[in-house]
């Protein structure tokens, strides 16, 4: 359609710009939290503003550069006298002062339109999800599904997301850049972001508000499924636990009896809410928020002594020997 | 030794200013080299997560506070008076005051590291991580105290700076003929003024709510944490200006000296500078994009932002045109002020680019924006303030720094810096969020990491061929008074200056005024211009052959107010008795140093050439800084009206009928005010004592009033910590509370000197001084009144 020619034509020259800017110096745009991939919509609607934005920063600078450079080079002193003693330009001076107004309103009405477009409430069909940013670890409520997870969020491709973000304690933000931009959890107040995932995959996100000692090991996961795959995933989350068996029976009487307990919530186990809920923790990939991949020998360490792994840890260590560790992490990993 | 502790001579202070601030700039220098040892490669252990914290922290607080600004004060106070054809400023004490304040601050922030609780939240602060609930060691307190202090220190400064540029002006030295540096000084000073009552009023409210249990930054109270962040951009977008201005000013002088030609469209550069200080204080919110301000909000401050632009473009071009079609001649002042030109384009590009809030939403805090902000900060201020370390250190030492030398400098800094922070671009497009003490190998950050740990060392090495090059001039050659064959008057006189700076007040020709008198009219054919004659004025003002000059003389109550202000912080961190005795010592200073002068005939008469008494200015200047703190304390009174959670609310507990008389008796005050001051003018000492002691009076009957209420909303169960308004309400009547007593012991210090006979009807601007204080005082009392008790 030719209504569509013009932008992508934009589009492809300031991606252009964007990849021979990138190319200049010599980086991939990959990369687990590149915000130059984009998978939905708020994130292409980034990625086009940005392209357009960045052509012409690119543009000018260069000009700038350029101009400089010969300049420098042209008007190298040589001799004694006095140069033409210039005072200004009137017609000069207006000229530029309006040239870059235009170029500011090239770049400010996309700008204002995508702020509008992205900032719209949700459509009812949304996918509601609540965000709560603890110090350092990301819970997830879907109120509609009746099913609470931590760290890693699901949602099904090609459904509009409405997170709602808030938290217990400091300010944090929400970040999975290839899935848009980010967005602060500001306790007290509640802070929205609505997106569509487009491509099943995993995305990485990580905290980007400074928020305390561990801020840097607050990451999360996002897993977009195909519909039917988080259909299942969200089955799963509902269903309580079988119950284990082998070493992983011993880890869930060492568990039960321990402080565990009182700040973690396994259905038909335990019901703290302290720290994340485990339901359904052998089936994430991560543990810590993103810190560690979930493995026997990981979940093992971490369950054994936390603090040793993340600075300021509100989970204490528990005094397990090594075995006992091993016996719950074997536990943690049954919960699918 | 001790000539330097007593000094307010405002070259000599420049001089501290600049000699501390170069030690406290290599004291955030390696916390910046830490950090990027600590980054250079992944899941690093050189430092644990709460030291790399406090790095940060300190980097950020170290390099702004305690060295762009006192280096851009160095600047402000070497030169301003030379530039404008002064001997010195306005308030020679206060200046030096301004210094020994920003030293005890700078100091008491360090001791932080003794005690090793040095902070940890960012340079920013946020509540509400900065609560005792989440931060309960002393390390915010530190920087809370710190932060303080070194406000007191700006904001004298800038009132100083102010009425010195008003009032102190050479005769024919009208406001745009002043040279561009003064101009952006100016625009600075007023930002200082302007911007720092409402960061101080946000550390008050954090300041109280970690030590008095207020509830301003209290989510469970009805709090919004975006409180504090509106406080501080407010103070923090001005405050980039406040950073990157002054350089603007030296390039401003540096480039046309270096070109051989007028600064293009000078009068354009100026209107600039103060349509960015202007503007600079509408958009503060662009700090705030991610934290989720709604639509409207988020697009007004985008275009206020993109505005902004449009100015600061401006001055590059101008730039750009004014090294166009001269003769350039290549020294390393002109290095840095070309490498200044070219490096904050980009940043002010990276900037335009923050300015697209969707496209911010990706690249607000992380680590674009850390390239954004050093290339602004080093890449424009820093590149600025060597340029003028340059072009100035013949003036200001009287020895030349070695060129070559410089050059590699420029070089080794200008490689180390692009380097440090370039690919620091790179990395904010992957992703990488800032104020991480770590990060994994697989995030394909480790090789811009490591890049930019080897750029940093680079910058220290540029850093420290500078130190040598500094070093050295000590033997080097000497400097005449006009090495570069300058344009203003500081190269009018000797290099470096004598205590009175110039034998005879110069003439002043118009812009550019010594480049006139050197070259006369052939220096201003204008290739341009179609045959306009030269503006009016423009013949040479004759000085008077020979004028008596009064030298400040030495004084060491600065130095003690600043020893007292440090020790009652110390004593908040440690015992109250300290603080009963730092408040003593400070308060003690501050009369003697208010009256070391008070009898002497040559302090009487302190007008400048507007007829402007130099006194009255300052008092003005000072007014408009505190319609900006009680603004903000209203204003925050109104936000969090309605918001408490529990009660009492206001109209269960506000006594308006009593309120209304003892507003009454305030108002009634002022008018004795006024019978003091046209008795004084009079020279009626009796009814000048009897007025005096009036006012005084009446405004301790409103005191007293003030008094009764408080205690009778206690005991209603109305306190600082039980709801928000009972936070708001007592904080803002309680500073009034205290503006009204500072006024009444200054009309009892002028009633008590009229008994002894020392004040005399010279002394009637005194008087009048202190009224405009207590009808200010006064006006604000309505404004709360009407805002606080009368409105519903």
């Amino acid at each position: 359609m030719s209504c569509c020619r013009a932008p992508i034509r934009r589009l492809v020259a300031s991606m252009g710009a964007l990849d021979v800017a990138l190319g200049l110096g010599g980086c991939a745009r990959d990369g687990p939290m590149t915000t130059l991939i984009a998978r939905s919509d708020l994130a292409r609607s980034i990625l086009h503003l940005y392209g357009i934005i960045t052509g012409v920063a690119v543009a000018i600078a260069l000009i700038v550069a350029v101009v400089l450079v010969w300049i420098l080079v042209r008007y190298r002193g040589r001799d004694a006298a006095l140069p033409p003693q210039t005072r200004g330009h009137t017609a000069l001076e207006i000229g530029w002062t309006i040239a870059p107004a235009l170029v500011l309103l090239a770049i400010a009405v996309p700008t204002i339109q995508v702020i509008f477009r992205t900032q719209a409430a949700p459509v009812p069909a949304a996918l509601e999800i609540r965000v709560l940013g603890h110090q350092w670890w990301w819970e997830f409520r879907y109120p509609s599904l009746d099913v609470v997870t931590a760290n890693e969020l699901h949602v099904p491709a090609g459904r509009p997301v409405a997170l709602t973000l808030d938290g217990p304690d400091v300010i944090h933000s929400f970040w999975v850049p290839q899935l848009g931009g980010k967005r602060d959890v500001v306790p007290g107040r509640l802070n929205r972001l609505t997106f569509t995932p487009d491509t099943p995959g995993e995305y990485r996100g990580q905290c980007a508000e400074f928020c305390g000692l561990s801020h840097a090991n607050m990451g999360l996961r996002v897993v977009v499924d195909a519909p039917a795959t988080f259909e299942r995933w969200i089955a799963a989350q509902k269903a309580t636990p079988a119950e284990p068996t082998g070493p992983a029976a011993e880890g869930k009487a060492i568990y039960a009896r321990s402080a565990c307990v009182g700040c973690h919530t396994i259905r038909g186990v335990s019901t703290g809410s302290l720290g994340p809920d485990l339901t359904t923790f052998g089936s994430r990939r991560t543990l810590a928020a993103g810190m560690f991949p979930s493995t026997a020998a990981t979940v093992a360490a971490w369950v054994k002594d936390p603090i040793a792994l993340k600075p300021g840890s509100k989970m204490p260590a528990l005094g397990l020997t090594d075995d006992q560790a091993r016996a719950v992490a074997a536990y943690l990993l049954s919960l699918k | 030794m001790i000539g330097w502790l007593t000094t307010v001579d405002h070259k000599r202070v420049g001089i501290l200013y600049g000699a501390t601030a170069f030690a406290f700039f290599l004291v955030g220098g390696v916390e910046a080299l830490l950090i990027r040892l600590q980054l250079a490669v992944p899941h690093n252990a050189l430092v644990s997560a709460g030291t790399y914290n406090a790095l940060f922290t300190m980097h950020g607080t170290t390099m702004v506070f305690l060295a762009i600004m006192p280096f851009n004060a160095m600047f402000f106070n070497y030169l301003v008076p030379l530039l404008i054809g002064a001997r010195d400023v306005a308030f020679p004490r206060l200046n030096a005051l301004s210094y020994w304040i920003f030293l005890g601050g700078g100091i008491f922030l360090n001791a932080s590291f003794l005690t090793g609780t040095p902070p940890d939240v960012g340079w920013f602060g946020y509540a509400n991580l900065t609560s005792r609930q989440f931060t309960p060691g002393p390390s915010v307190d530190f920087w809370i105290l710190s932060l303080q202090i070194l406000g007191v220190s700006s904001m004298i400064a800038g009132v100083n700076f102010i009425v010195t540029i008003v009032n102190m002006r050479a005769p024919g030295m009208t406001m745009m003929r002043m040279p561009v540096f003064v101009w952006m000084t100016l625009v600075v000073q007023f930002l200082i003024v302007l911007a720092f009552p409402p960061i101080t009023v946000g550390l008050i409210f954090l300041m109280f709510d970690r030590f008095f249990g207020t509830l301003f930054y209290e989510v469970a109270a009805g709090a919004d944490l975006h409180l504090w962040q509106h406080l501080f951009w407010i103070f923090g977008h001005p405050e980039v200006y406040i950073l990157i201005l002054p350089a603007f000013g030296i390039v401003s002088e540096v480039l046309p000296t270096f070109a051989r030609k007028p600064l293009f469209g000078a009068p354009v550069v100026v209107y600039s500078g103060v349509l960015i200080g202007f503007f600079g204080f509408g958009v503060w919110s662009h700090h705030m994009f991610a934290a989720g301000m709604g639509p409207v909000a988020d697009s007004a401050f985008s275009i206020a932002t993109m505005l902004i632009a449009i100015p600061t473009g401006v001055k590059i071009f101008n730039w750009l045109a004014t090294l166009w079609g001269g003769s350039i001649r290549t020294t390393t002042a002109l290095h840095f002020a070309v490498g200044l030109v070219g490096l904050f384009t980009i940043g002010g590009l990276s900037g335009i680019m923050h300015a697209s809030p969707p496209v911010d939403l990706q690249q607000t805090d992380s680590y674009f924006v850390v390239a954004h902000l050093h290339y602004v900060l080093i890449g424009g201020s820093l590149f600025g303030l060597f340029a003028g370390a340059y072009y100035w250190w013949p003036k200001m030492t009287g020895r030349l720094l070695d060129e070559r030398l410089g050059r590699l400098h420029f070089w080794v800094l200008f490689a180390g810096f692009n380097l440090a922070f370039f690919p620091q671009h790179y990395l904010g497009a992957l992703g990488m969020p800032r104020r991480i003490y770590t990060y994994p190998p697989d995030a394909g950050w480790t090789a811009g990491n490591f890049a930019s740990t080897v750029g940093a060392f680079g910058i220290g090495l540029g850093v420290l061929l500078f130190a040598i090059n500094a070093w050295r001039s000590r033997r080097g050659g000497l400097a005449p008074a006009d090495p570069w064959d300058g344009r203003t008057l500081e190269w009018r006189t000797s290099s470096p200056p004598p205590p009175h700076d110039f034998d005879a007040i110069p003439p002043v020709l118009g812009r550019d005024t010594f480049w006139r008198e050197k070259y006369g009219r052939l220096g201003l054919v204008d290739a341009t211009r179609t045959g306009v004659a030269p503006g009016p004025g423009v013949r040479a003002v004759q000085a008077p052959a020979h004028e008596a000059f009064h030298l400040p003389t030495p004084s060491h109550w600065p130095v003690v107010m600043a020893l007292g202000m440090v020790t009652a912080a110390v004593g908040v961190l440690t015992h109250l008795v300290l603080v009963l005795l730092g408040a003593l010592l400070t308060v003690f200073a501050a009369f003697r140093f208010a009256l070391e002068h008070h009898d002497k005939p040559e302090h009487a008469h302190q007008a400048g050439g507007l007829g402007l008494d130099h006194r009255k200015l300052a008092l003005w200047v000072f007014l408009g800084s505190e319609c900006f703190f009680f603004g903000t304390l209203v204003a925050t009174y109104l936000a969090y009206k309605g918001r408490s959670v529990v009660g009492p609310a206001p109209h269960e507990i506000l006594n308006i009928p009593l309120t209304t008389i003892s507003t009454f008796v305030l108002l009634m005050s002022s008018l004795l005010m006024v019978l003091a001051l046209a008795a004084a003018q009079r020279g009626d000492r009796r009814e000048t004592r009897r007025w005096l002691l009036g006012t005084a009076l009446l405004g301790l009957v409103f005191l007293g009033f003030q008094v009764y209420e408080f205690r009778a909303f206690v005991h209603e169960g109305l306190t600082l910590q039980q709801n928000l308004f009972g936070s708001t309400f007592f904080v803002l009547t309680g500073f009034h509370g205290a503006h009204v007593s500072v006024g009444v012991l200054w009309l009892l210090t002028l009633w008590i000197l009229d008994r002894r006979g020392r004040l005399t009807v010279g002394d009637a601007v005194k008087v009048e001084i202190a009224g405009l204080y207590w009808h200010f005082v006064d006006v604000v009392w309505i404004a709360i009144f009407t805002l606080v008790y009368l409105v519903p």
